[in-house]
């Protein structure tokens, strides 16, 4: 026992200090987070500067609404837009078209007011239908004014009509009475739902990945001809796991300092509990998911021929993510307890679902032992199918080979 | 007490029948030659006294015992195609595999630096692997097989993809061994290396013992009716009657005779035509002659073309 112990933590140091030395290690340790810090700034930034600011005209015989309209959209809350106001002649029309034509012009609203019992239409003459925060902010500025114009024919001031308009304040209360910002936890729990889901499919990759290396460069030979492949099996999930935790570490630490330096940890906290659980589901996910893959790893000769199977990695953890709006919707609805407890979807959403609200702890319990059965019928079959399939060169096996492989030993 | 012995071993893979009732046993300080065509059921063999496969009957013993792992760090294992790890630093890697044999990493440093002066691949320590030779390649794993001192040393091919000096060295390093009274088996389809160096021998083909013994025993069998004739003039003589099979090329006849005593007559008849013989030799069958003559008895001739000599 004790030298089987010795012999998984040699292999489990070479897979790691050989692993850790590698470029592909240090780019994307650091390429990573760079491009994902980037793609959020980015996306933040494109968010806030989502204001139109076209240039339309609007067609008009009477004052009112186009003033009031040009007023709105001009200075409005998430409009600058520049208008025209012109009287409906023949010559402005297509002067209008010719503009739009020279790209002058983003569109122009011609107004027919109200003559007896027809209501007053409004045309959209678009430059391009596919402008639609122009279209949906001219939508808006309509109806705001349309109803202000309404609501002062019925004799209401305009500081009553801006009392009415304002929007109400939901205030989200927790429990014992605490106001807690609920998008701050959506934003913890998912950051660490996706950052489990790539370390576990990069990692679990890299297992299987490491398999088909020593497969190919055959060093199975050299290492099977001393050691059990249950203790090679076991020694490249720990050495590569280890990897995978010494990257998520590096950014968590490089987060933390980031944040704290730039003194906004406290929008954005990751409270003890939800370490704790993420660590512990994150072990117990990748243990689950390396072991698949490296009985993907076992069964095929070439990285082409993993990637065919890698399916089988991804579909759970696309299920997960299908999930995730049944979770935000009830964390405690009867599906949300039944897909947290499958132990193939139990790392992700269950940790997920302790982010978003307490589960009862026997749910925790019970997700975690049922990983660990799991994780150990895996092994299992991957052990046997791993001792096989690495002295198989070249045939493919089919799943009646396969299943044979189980029954020796 | 033999250090390896396999007793009718039988191993099937699907519908292919890999070994087929193979018996063999080395003793210590033996150069043992496991010989056979391309995909007779020698690699085959190997794993199994190795554990790397089970036998599906039969036993295999290492050191007169029924096969444990725990032996396996007696025994060094140079596998048919080279496994290293390619981007591993040559230095690491010997010291990696020897701490897998159970060597502390000092030992193992010590015994790699030394065994690769002793071959004379100093220069390579400090590269990786993908970054050597095959031949070099081939010589780091030799070094890897042999670092935690075996008393049995498994090559399986320990001689492809070496050129003539480095494959001297290497042989001359097995000899070595085999004096400090280690056990050696290897297989190769290479007959002349087989007849340089080994003690025993056993030939397999399509997994079935076709021949074993000592390489005298396995001659002695065989009648010395071959002569080897340099000659000029009339070629008259390799028609007498006493000759089975000739082969005639640039003035040498290669002749077979039906009984080894005629050869005295066949010279005098090439004496009587007036043939200028400048020399005349009676030679034992070669080794290559021999197993191409058992597995072209027991297969046919297509199975008997794997062997070569190069």
């Amino acid at each position: 026992m004790s030298s089987s112990l010795h012999n998984i933590m040699l292999i489990a140091r070479r897979e790691y200090t050989e692993r850790i030395r590698t470029k592909g290690f240090i780019i994307a340790t650091i390429l990573i987070p760079t491009l994902m810090g980037g793609g959020i700034f980015g996306m933040a930034a494109i968010a806030s500067h989502n204001t139109t600011q076209s240039h339309i005209a609007i067609v008009a015989t009477e004052p009112q609404p186009a003033a009031d309209l040009k007023q709105e959209l001009e200075n409005g809350k998430d409009t600058r837009m520049t208008v025209d106001i012109l009287a409906p002649t023949p010559q402005a029309m297509s002067t209008l078209d010719q503009q739009i034509a020279d790209k002058k012009l983003d569109g122009y609203l011609v107004i027919h007011p109200a003559s007896g019992s027809q209501p007053a239409t409004y045309d959209l003459t678009p430059r391009s239908s596919a402008d639609i925060s122009t279209t949906s902010a001219i939508k808006d500025g309509l109806h705001s004014v349309l109803s202000r114009e309404f609501l002062a024919q019925h004799g209401l001031s305009a500081a009553e009509i801006d009392d009415f308009t304002k929007p109400a304040t939901v205030n989200i209360v927790g429990k014992g009475g605490r106001k807690s910002d609920s998008t701050t936890s959506f934003v913890v729990a998912y950051i660490l739902f996706f950052l489990m889901y790539m370390v576990v499919l990069l990692y679990g990759m890299n297992v299987a990945r490491s398999i088909i290396e020593e497969k190919t460069s055959r060093v199975f030979e050299v290492l099977l001809a001393t050691i059990k492949p249950h203790e090679l099996l076991a020694g490249k999930i720990l050495g590569v796991g280890a990897v995978g935790l010494t990257q998520v570490g590096i950014w968590m630490a490089a987060a933390g300092l980031f944040a704290a330096r730039a003194g906004s940890m406290s929008s954005v906290t990751i409270s003890p509990t939800q370490a704790i659980f993420f660590i512990i589901y994150f072990a117990l996910g990748y243990t689950l998911y390396s072991s698949v893959a490296a009985s993907l790893g076992a069964m095929t000769n070439s990285e082409q021929e993993l990637q065919q199977l890698n399916m089988f990695l991804m579909m759970p953890l696309f299920f997960c993510m299908l999930m995730i709006p049944v979770l935000i919707g009830n964390p405690n609805s009867t599906l949300s307890r039944i897909v947290s407890q499958i132990p193939f979807c139990a790392p992700l959403l269950m940790n997920f679902r302790i982010s978003l609200s307490m589960p009862q702890p026997w749910e925790i319990a019970l997700s975690m032992a049922l990983i660990v059965v799991t994780i150990l019928a895996v092994l299992w079959v991957s052990s046997r199918i791993y001792r096989v399939g690495i002295l198989m060169y070249g045939k493919k096996p089919n799943l009646p080979e396969i299943l044979r492989w189980l029954k020796y030993s | 007490m033999p250090i390896v012995e396999l007793h009718n071993i039988r191993k099937v893979y699907d519908t292919k029948v890999a070994v087929e009732g193979l018996s063999l046993s080395i003793e210590p300080g033996t150069m043992f030659g496991l010989l056979g065509p391309n995909g007779s059921g020698k690699t085959s063999s190997i794993r199994m006294m190795i554990g790397m496969t089970m036998p599906d009957s039969g036993s295999v013993s290492l050191f007169g015992q029924t096969f444990s792992r725990s032996a396996l760090h007696r025994v060094g294992y140079l596998p048919e195609e080279r496994g290293l790890y390619k981007k591993m630093k040559v230095l690491d890697q010997l010291i990696f595999l020897g701490r897998l044999h159970g060597l502390s990493e000092e030992i193992a440093r010590t015994r790699a630096l030394a065994w690769c002066e002793r071959i004379e691949i100093t220069e390579a320590i400090g590269k990786k692997t993908e970054e050597l030779s095959k031949g070099m390649q081939q010589k780091i794993q030799f070094i890897a097989a042999l670092l935690h001192d075996p008393e049995l040393i498994i090559m399986d091919e320990p001689m492809s993809g070496l050129d003539p000096v480095n494959a001297a060295l290497l042989q001359q390093t097995l000899i070595d061994l085999r004096k400090e009274g280690k056990a050696i088996l290897f297989s190769t389809h290479r007959m002349d290396q087989v007849e340089k160096m080994c003690d025993e021998i056993a030939l397999i083909s399509r997994g079935k013992l076709l021949l074993s013994g000592s390489m005298r025993e396995i001659k002695s069998h065989y009648p010395r009716n071959r002569l080897h004739v340099a000659f000029t003039g009339d070629d008259g003589f390799t028609r007498h009657p006493g000759v089975a099979e000739a082969r005639i090329h640039a003035g040498v006849a290669d002749l077979t005779l039906h009984d080894a005593s005629s050869s005295q007559q066949v010279l005098a008849d090439a004496l009587s035509r007036g043939t200028a013989i400048t020399r005349f030799e009676v030679v034992e069958p070669t080794l290559e002659e021999i197993f191409i003559e058992r597995v072209r008895a027991s297969f046919g001739d297509a199975e008997a073309g794997g062997i070569t000599h190069e």
